[in-house]
């Protein structure tokens, strides 16, 4: 389970303020949002990359400020692939692999299964430049899933891709929670990715979580206002 | 319209002939040295003291210029990536020695060395900078040094941090993802600088002259040995140490720009 307590943090002028939010594990979190709400430094928090100027964030229980950014188990897919562009496929999906100074056979065996599982098995050779979207988006995936993370971070992965790539990739990602069985924390700002996709979404608005429930019940029975006019739909009205 | 199209051809013309022109002024200054020396180098250039110049700068440029690396790496890499405080003002400070005069940086570093109790002390080390071939090296090392920091920071600031941060997630300390990351992705404003860096440590003559002075056979570099043979009217040894110079600073012009040259003054910045 991944945590965040009353976590704010300021970065320039950008700041979120006092967020807190519980993901279960295994789960397939969205985090929704419009652009510029602060949904990638959440992720950039639970990553480690930014330890927070209040409140606390827990992994498993345990807090993550003990733990550095390479011990977390966590995968991390931005939006822009981040890739290594000096390596080639290959040597960016093997790289963590070989920072733990795995055997070469061992190393070959668990990426050649991975590319194998996301049909990029032939872009080995490639540098990241000469790679489409949807490739690039794979090779980043499969970095991130080779070594097994419980932790998966995605932010805004389908974003850059045209409908029928991203409609595939959707596809490739429920299959790889359902294989890997780990907890996904996803951002997008596009309701329909978080709707077919998702176990559980998260609204974010202003620095702030305003609600979080199934897919169902943010999309059809939202009661706060301000989600509402964020999705465009009437408040569901409650009365005492 | 057509009047207007008139002057538009107009300007045009006058400020591709002012380009022209300033490109010739250059040229013809240049190859006025390189014709002057074109018959005597061969027969000057053995001559012990050009050997003794041609060594001395190349021992005092390389030492500098590895100095320059080792210092500038890590300090080009705080100023991209830490937050610190007063960062503005550091950046102002350590692009000082590019703004003065090399004579003053000549001048400072003389006082430093050679009137201060640190100077003292440092002398009493063994350590002598004052009339010395370590004032040479250290000379080089004070001009050159925000040079190649300034190319080494633009240099880092094109690199997308988050490569760092996903080497990070993928098992690296920051130490690993630098070396792994930031650094292979730096390798061509290292290379530039590097090269323009000893180009400008081997042309080093104002700040080399005040903190190491001009005596031959003993701080005599090219520069200072083109400086000496001028000043004695010997025009045959002057001019092989000037065209040593320009070849040399054309070979490094033309890699600097082919490994980078955009890096300058953070045009790559992104």
């Amino acid at each position: 389970m991944i945590a965040l307590k009353n976590v704010s943090i300021s970065l320039g002028d950008f700041s979120l303020k006092d967020v807190s939010l519980e993901i279960p594990a295994g789960e397939f979190f969205t985090i929704l949002g419009p652009t510029g709400t602060g949904k990638t430094v959440i992720l950039e928090l639970i990553a480690g990359l930014y330890q927070p100027d209040n409140g606390r964030i827990l992994i498993d229980n345990e807090d993550a400020a003990q733990i550095t950014p390479e011990k977390r188990g966590i995968g991390f897919v931005y939006q822009d692939y981040a890739l290594f562009p000096h390596l080639n496929v290959y040597k960016n999906i093997a790289f963590g692999l070989q920072l733990r100074k795995l055997p070469k056979e061992e190393i070959q065996k668990a990426v050649g299964e991975l590319t194998e599982m996301l049909g990029i098995t032939h872009l080995c050779h490639r540098y990241p430049g000469t790679l489409s979207g949807g490739e690039q988006q794979r090779v980043s995936l499969a970095r991130a899933l080779v070594l097994k993370p419980k932790i998966l971070l995605m932010d805004e992965p389908l974003s850059a891709l045209d409908p029928n790539t991203k409609k595939l990739l959707c596809q490739e990602l429920k299959r790889i929670h359902a294989t890997y069985q780990c907890t996904v924390v996803n951002v997008t700002h596009d309701f329909n990715e978080a709707g077919m996709l998702s176990t559980l979404v998260g609204i974010i608005l202003d620095g702030q979580v305003r609600q979080v429930g199934s897919p169902d019940v943010v999309f059809n029975h939202s009661i706060d206002p301000k989600v509402a006019s964020f999705l465009g739909i009437a408040p569901k009205v409650t009365y005492a | 319209m057509a009047k207007k199209r008139w002057w538009q051809e107009k300007f045009n013309l006058i400020t591709v002939s002012f380009a022209y022109l300033v490109s010739f002024f250059i040229l013809a200054a240049i190859f006025t040295v390189v014709i002057k020396g074109f018959n005597s180098i061969g027969k000057v250039i053995l001559t012990p003291e050009i050997q003794f110049a041609i060594k001395l700068s190349l021992y005092t440029s390389l030492i500098s210029t590895a100095v320059c690396i080792l210092i500038a790496i890590p300090v080009a890499y705080a100023l991209a990536r830490a937050d610190m405080p007063f960062k503005s003002l550091l950046n102002t400070i350590l692009d000082l020695p590019l703004a003065l005069p090399p004579v003053v940086s000549g001048v400072c570093l003389l006082l430093v060395f050679g009137a201060t109790d640190f100077g003292s002390w440092l002398d009493d080390m063994g350590l002598s900078f004052v009339f010395t071939v370590n004032g040479i090296i250290i000379a080089q090392i004070f001009v050159n040094l925000p040079f190649m920091i300034r190319v080494l920071k633009s240099t880092i600031l094109a690199v997308n941090p988050r490569l760092d941060f996903i080497a990070r997630t993928l098992g690296c300390t920051p130490t690993q993802a630098f070396f792994r990351v930031t650094l292979p992705l730096s390798k061509n404003g290292i290379i530039a600088g590097t090269v323009i860096t000893w180009a400008r440590a081997l042309g080093e003559f104002g700040a080399a002259l005040m903190l190491a002075g001009a005596t031959r056979f003993k701080t005599e570099t090219l520069p200072i040995s083109l400086f000496l043979n001028m000043s004695t009217g010997d025009l045959d040894a002057a001019m092989a140490a000037a065209n040593i110079l320009i070849i040399i600073s054309l070979i490094s012009l033309f890699i600097f720009n082919k490994f980078g040259g955009d890096f300058i003054g953070g045009s790559r910045a992104s």
